[in-house]
């Protein structure tokens, strides 16, 4: 058959299927004839290409059969409910896959805080090694008992705007951490120590002079799902940047590939922590209220967290 | 999966109806182009939300990280979740889709989109580019760990029928092989989209073959091309 007769033949079914796929793009529910139609324009290509008919008609085939199959398989687009759906089915079965990575991540940055803490706790001058005087000041102010920034009653435009700053900064962080691990894991790991140890040091030196009640009665409640939630972007970005160096038997690219979707669901399930831990932290840590609900609402939090955690880790469901 | 390209680089993926479509990766220049256009428009957005939130005090400021925040990590994720493209992709044609020729999924996007500070290390997105021009499928990092594809997205090429010079047809004097066959169609298609001139110069390859030469040889060609597209059976 001469290709213009194939043409004539076939030419008013493709008109019809052009005009469906215009209509039913980004519809749920396509017409039944849309499947029937598809399929036989995949038809026409196959026989198109095998009959060498002119580049000009393949190429048109082509870009119909692939609008088609756009149409058809298309993806559900963001809703907030999809992001939920993949932290709800995935986030377990995602922590038990790459247990091994999270409890050297998370070990690694307890266990650094806890370093850089005692050493800061019996030298008390080793913090200026690691932090200079205006931000130590800062730190200072910010947990003085007397008049203290973070507990004082707060504006609502001031509460929104630190929510706004936990929201950029910290979310931010674990974004980046979780981007620069695929740098062989170094810009997973570096940041990750130097948080922790940060972290660590700081404690030990509100604790030297004195603002501790202050101080961990601010950070306790949201410092389980925050603290947490980083050591799980560190080992996420962490794992990525290791299948680049040890691919084992698969090549790189399918390795970092299978990575990728293997830890997607712990940098959205970090995310998802990030948010609660922004909220807790904008709204509930700095209230005027005593000191024991905060360490009760702490404890709650660090008891649920490391269960959730333990659980997803050791046996992959909540 | 490979089948003869030519010049093109266009890949061939096998597709479950049984058939195969061809796809053209899109290179680092067009897609910087189109970097650089969605990275005005976000820009801009941020301008005017922060001109307009800059109003509210301490909780515009706070307001202002926020969108800050969603701009820069959302802007992709949002537009390619939803269609495969952003606004930038659209205007250069391109679009994301898997490495199988399928529509990218939430999951696809996201983890692309995460990861570009990879490809933006150490600045100006050097890491990507240097990745991208190591591959045939211009991959950057992001793109090799969710496994996608950013491809041209073709848009009405061409007319179906020839209807021009209906009325020429001739058999060629020679015998032609299919390759050679496919040439002249394909030049004459192309016809639509040359000058006169450049028409000329192109036929003027096949002058002494033909025997004759400029707009005649233009339009012998043509009209062979008629005739093996078999205009009248």
């Amino acid at each position: 058959m001469k290709q213009n007769q194939f043409v004539q033949l076939n030419e008013k079914r493709w008109q019809q299927f052009e005009a469906l796929s215009v209509n039913s793009a980004g519809e749920e529910d396509m017409p039944a004839e849309f499947t029937v139609l598809y399929r036989q324009v995949c038809n026409d290509l196959a026989t198109a290409r095998t009959r060498h008919y002119s580049p000009a008609l393949i190429a048109k085939l082509n870009e119909f059969v692939s609008t088609g199959q756009s149409i058809l398989y298309q993806g559900e687009g963001i809703k907030i409910g999809s992001l939920l759906r993949l932290f709800k089915q995935n986030f377990f079965r995602s922590l038990f896959e790459n247990r091994y990575y999270l409890w050297l991540s998370v070990g690694a940055f307890y266990g650094l805080a806890l370093l850089a803490y005692f050493w800061v706790r019996f030298d008390p001058d080793a913090v200026y090694y690691f932090l200079d005087v205006e931000s130590i000041k800062d730190i200072e102010k910010m947990y003085d008992p007397a008049g203290s920034v973070q507990t004082k009653e707060r504006s609502s435009g001031s509460t929104v705007l630190m929510f706004g700053v936990y929201i950029y900064n910290n979310i931010g962080i674990a974004f980046q951490m979780f981007g620069g691990g695929a740098l062989f894991g170094v810009g997973a790991i570096l940041p990750l120590l130097f948080n922790s140890f940060y972290f660590g040091a700081i404690s030990a030196h509100i604790v030297n002079i004195g603002y501790e009640s202050t101080f961990f009665s601010f950070v306790v409640t949201h410092g389980s799902f925050e603290l947490t939630a980083i050591a799980i972007a560190g080992a996420a970005g962490a794992k990525i940047g290791f299948s680049l160096l040890m691919p084992k038997q698969y090549s790189r690219a399918y390795a970092l590939k299978t990575a990728g979707s293997s830890v997607l669901p712990l940098i959205v399930g970090a995310f998802i922590m990030l948010l609660i831990a922004a909220v807790i932290e904008a709204f509930w840590s700095p209230l005027d209220i005593p000191n024991v609900f905060k360490y009760s609402a702490g404890a709650v939090c660090w008891f649920y967290v490391l269960l959730m955690f333990y659980r997803g880790t050791r046996y992959g469901h909540n | 999966m490979m089948q003869y390209q030519g010049l093109d680089n266009k890949f061939f993926i096998k597709l479950p109806e049984g058939v195969s479509i061809n796809l053209v990766p899109a290179g680092i220049v067009v897609r910087s182009c189109a970097y650089l256009y969605d990275f005005f428009i976000r820009v801009i957005v941020f301008g005017l939300v922060a001109a307009i939130l800059s109003f509210l005090g301490d909780a515009g400021q706070g307001l202002i990280l926020i969108a800050y925040f969603i701009i820069t990590w959302g802007y992709y994720i949002a537009f390619e979740a939803k269609s495969g493209t952003t606004p930038g992709k659209k205007r250069f044609n391109l679009k994301v889709v898997q490495d199988n020729g399928l529509p990218a999924t939430l999951s696809n996007i996201i983890i692309r989109n995460l990861l570009r500070p990879a490809d933006a290390f150490p600045f100006g997105y050097c890491l990507g580019i240097a990745t991208m021009s190591f591959n045939k499928s211009y991959k950057r990092i992001g793109d090799w760990s969710a496994g996608t594809l950013v491809i041209y997205q073709e848009n009405n090429v061409g007319t179906l029928l020839n209807s021009e010079n209906t009325s020429q047809e001739e058999p060629p004097k020679i015998e032609l092989a299919i390759d050679e066959q496919q040439a002249v169609i394909e030049f004459s298609e192309r016809c639509k989209k040359l000058s006169p001139a450049r028409q000329e110069e192109l036929a003027n390859i096949l002058s002494e073959a033909l025997n004759v030469k400029d707009e005649s040889a233009t339009n012998k060609l043509k009209s062979m091309a008629n005739f093996y597209l078999g205009q009248k059976i």
